[in-house]
């Protein structure tokens, strides 16, 4: 029992850290990355080829690039950084031609295709049988498993920490600010002389390089990693446990993470079990399904809605013409192209949707730099 | 034939983004959905023309329902269109895992014979791939009859134009978008069908997996031109054939994908933006 919650906490933790990363991306900016999972198993893979060092010989043949043999934090280091880079091309080929939802449709293909490539690229990653037989990191094999568990859950947390309190600085920077307003209305805050795209590359950046220290821990953990292992619906799990939890905010990320995808991944084993075995996945990807359109529909601002600082209601500044006079600055605002008609019959392929309550949230973020 | 189903399907889901303004990600689900819904009604002892008539109502019903319960409640709260994306994947994991539940993972197999293949030219083709593309392109024909010659055709280029005024003009439009949600649905039935026959046979990803090549043909030909997709569904149809010749098997199934980021890339608003309506 006490095993069976080590392994909880300990998946818990990783799973927390890929939410708080996507957070960054989704919640924060409101870049949809569809794919986000690939760039944890980017860093999975990373990680295990550069720490193995040459193939171990008790498991068969098993062929993969680089065997570096490389101290584990450096390992976990080089997967942060992989998955950040290849974050880093995808975004930058992507983000100056795309709308954001157009975005999402690069993503799932380029999801698509990786997974596609290195399933049947051998030489890169051992093809569809994956790289497996992954020593445990810090005392060599000889550890038992409920240790090796507690050190994972140990070396976990403490990232995840460390990931909570960048999401924590990033939050209330002034750099948190610009993200907010890019992905209220991003047209609104480039009149504002913002760097919207470059706000939004930095923080993709960060989101994929937590995705990629989140795939090695993974992979650490599992001592194997495969093509299996990374389907395009675990991205969207993550999604769900972000939406759920709150998006926006890190601790309803923390929350979704442990809530959502652990109730998930226990749950299928109290379903009623009947018919042919895929019926337990089918019945859990559907509860997925149900439950994430019914968070939509009936509280889209999640478990733990995205904070709004103290300062904001500090200053109880006037939040609309209509009650009076608006305070100085608010002029660019109203001047900026509000339309929410706008993008409908041919829809270009440029410049972001805005809708009605945009307005309000964005003064709300500016009001600092207005007043 | 490829070109055939993807035309069909892309002329019903680009009607269905041009109207609600958003990418359909559970199209492809919707065509399976149809698929096997002919095929529960051809295996219920219907004759298999009429089973296909069924399965296209059966998801016009389901596109009419996904719009009550999912997709109207979230518009009318001006939800961001990111929302609608992740609502449309949540509806399409719905309904391919309801399909797996009913139907299981295994491949089934319509119970029509095709007939004898002969060539033509470069072309191989039976009776029922010339039933398919003849039925195709009567759809079709009708589609563009309805769209440029009633009055529910010209309300529903109105509200894809731009629905505010049109809805000022009188026009009801979320009766337009109910409408379009059962064009839409018995179109991509009919496309889901032709994709079963042709490789015969139907599995629950049969459409989820071939939704990124009606990506490719819509955007191709400007997304939310009816006639720009038929056009766009000619060519990419064409290519993926063609391609399947040239490529590594292993590598195939990447192809529509990489057509699909190269053309968002390098021409976003389609080949014909010239031609076609203004924005």
């Amino acid at each position: 029992m006490a095993y069976f919650l080590l392994d909880l906490l300990a998946l818990g933790c990783i799973n927390a850290i890929m939410v708080v990363g996507l957070n960054l991306q989704y919640g924060y900016a409101g870049v949809l990355n569809f794919t986000y999972y690939t760039f944890v198993a980017l860093g999975a893979y990373v990680a295990a080829v550069t720490t193995m060092g040459a193939p171990p010989t008790n498991f068969g043949v098993e062929h993969y690039a680089l065997q570096w043999a490389l101290p584990w934090p450096v390992g976990l280091l080089l997967a942060g950084t992989a998955a950040a880079v290849a974050g880093l091309l995808m975004l930058l080929l992507t983000i100056r031609r795309l709308r954001s939802d157009y975005l999402a449709i690069v993503t799932v293909s380029v999801g698509f295709i990786v997974w596609n490539f290195i399933t049947n690229y051998i030489p890169l990653f051992d093809g569809s049988n994956g790289i497996f037989g992954i020593p445990y990191i810090l005392n060599g094999a000889g550890v038992d498993e409920p240790t090796y568990t507690a050190e994972i859950l140990a070396i976990a947390a403490m990232i995840l920490a460390g990931c909570l309190w960048v999401s924590w600085r990033i939050f209330r920077s002034p750099f948190g600010r610009v993200l907010r307003a890019v992905r209220e209305d991003e047209i609104v805050a480039e009149s504002f002389g913002k760097d919207t795209r470059a706000a939004k590359i930095w923080v993709f950046v960060i989101g994929s390089f937590m995705a990629g220290v989140a795939g090695g821990l993974l992979a650490f953990y599992l001592t194997a990693w495969s093509p299996a292992a990374f389907l395009p619906e675990e991205s969207f799990i993550l999604f769900a446990a972000l939406v759920i939890g709150g998006s926006g905010n890190y601790w309803g990320a923390l929350v979704g993470a442990f809530v959502i995808i652990e109730l998930l991944s226990e749950i299928s084993r109290y379903l009623p079990s009947f018919g042919h075995a895929s019926v337990i996945g089918a019945g859990r990807a559907i509860l997925i399904g149900v439950v994430l359109i019914l968070i939509l529909q009936f509280r889209p601002e999640g478990m733990l809605p995205e904070r709004r600082l103290r300062w904001y209601r500090a200053r109880a500044l006037p939040t609309g013409p209509a009650q009076g006079a608006p305070p100085a600055g608010t002029g660019a605002l109203t001047a900026a192209p509000l339309d929410p008609s706008m993008g409908a019959g041919g829809m270009p392929a440029t410049g972001e949707y805005r809708s009605a309550g945009a307005r309000d949230r964005l003064r709300a973020i500016f009001r600092r730099d207005l007043g | 034939m490829t070109a055939a189903v993807v035309a069909l399907a892309a002329a019903g889901l680009t009607l269905l983004v041009s109207v609600t303004n958003f990418i359909n990600f559970a199209y492809g689900d919707f065509m399976t959905f149809g698929a096997y819904a002919a095929f529960a009604a051809n295996a219920a002892g219907l004759n298999f023309f009429l089973a296909v008539v069924v399965g296209g109502i059966a998801t016009a019903a389901l596109g009419v329902l996904a719009n009550l319960a999912v997709f109207r409640p979230l518009v009318r709260r001006r939800a961001r269109v990111l929302t609608l994306l992740i609502a449309a994947i949540g509806l399409s994991f719905i309904v391919q895992n309801v399909i797996v539940v009913v139907w299981g993972t295994g491949a089934q197999r319509y119970s029509v014979d095709l007939g004898r293949a002969s060539r033509f030219g470069p072309f191989v083709l039976t009776p029922g791939d010339a039933a398919l593309i003849v039925t195709a392109f009567l759809l079709l024909v009708l589609l563009h009859l309805m769209l440029q010659y009633t009055t529910f055709g010209r309300s529903l280029r109105a509200t894809s134009n731009n629905s505010d005024l049109a809805q000022a003009c009188g026009i009801d439009t979320s009766r337009v978008i109910t409408s379009t949600w059962i064009i839409g649905g018995f179109l991509s039935a009919v496309a889901g069908v032709g994709l079963a026959l042709e490789t015969n046979t139907l599995r629950p990803t049969v459409g989820f997996n071939e939704l990124f090549v009606v990506f490719g043909a819509i955007i191709l030909g400007g997304i939310g031109r009816v006639y720009g997709a038929m056009v766009g569904a000619l060519i990419v149809g064409v290519l993926t054939e063609v391609s399947g010749m040239y490529l590594d098997p292993a590598y195939k199934g990447s192809f529509a994908f990489a057509v699909v980021i190269l053309l968002l890339l390098l021409r976003p608003q389609g080949l014909f933006a010239a031609l076609g309506k203004s924005d």
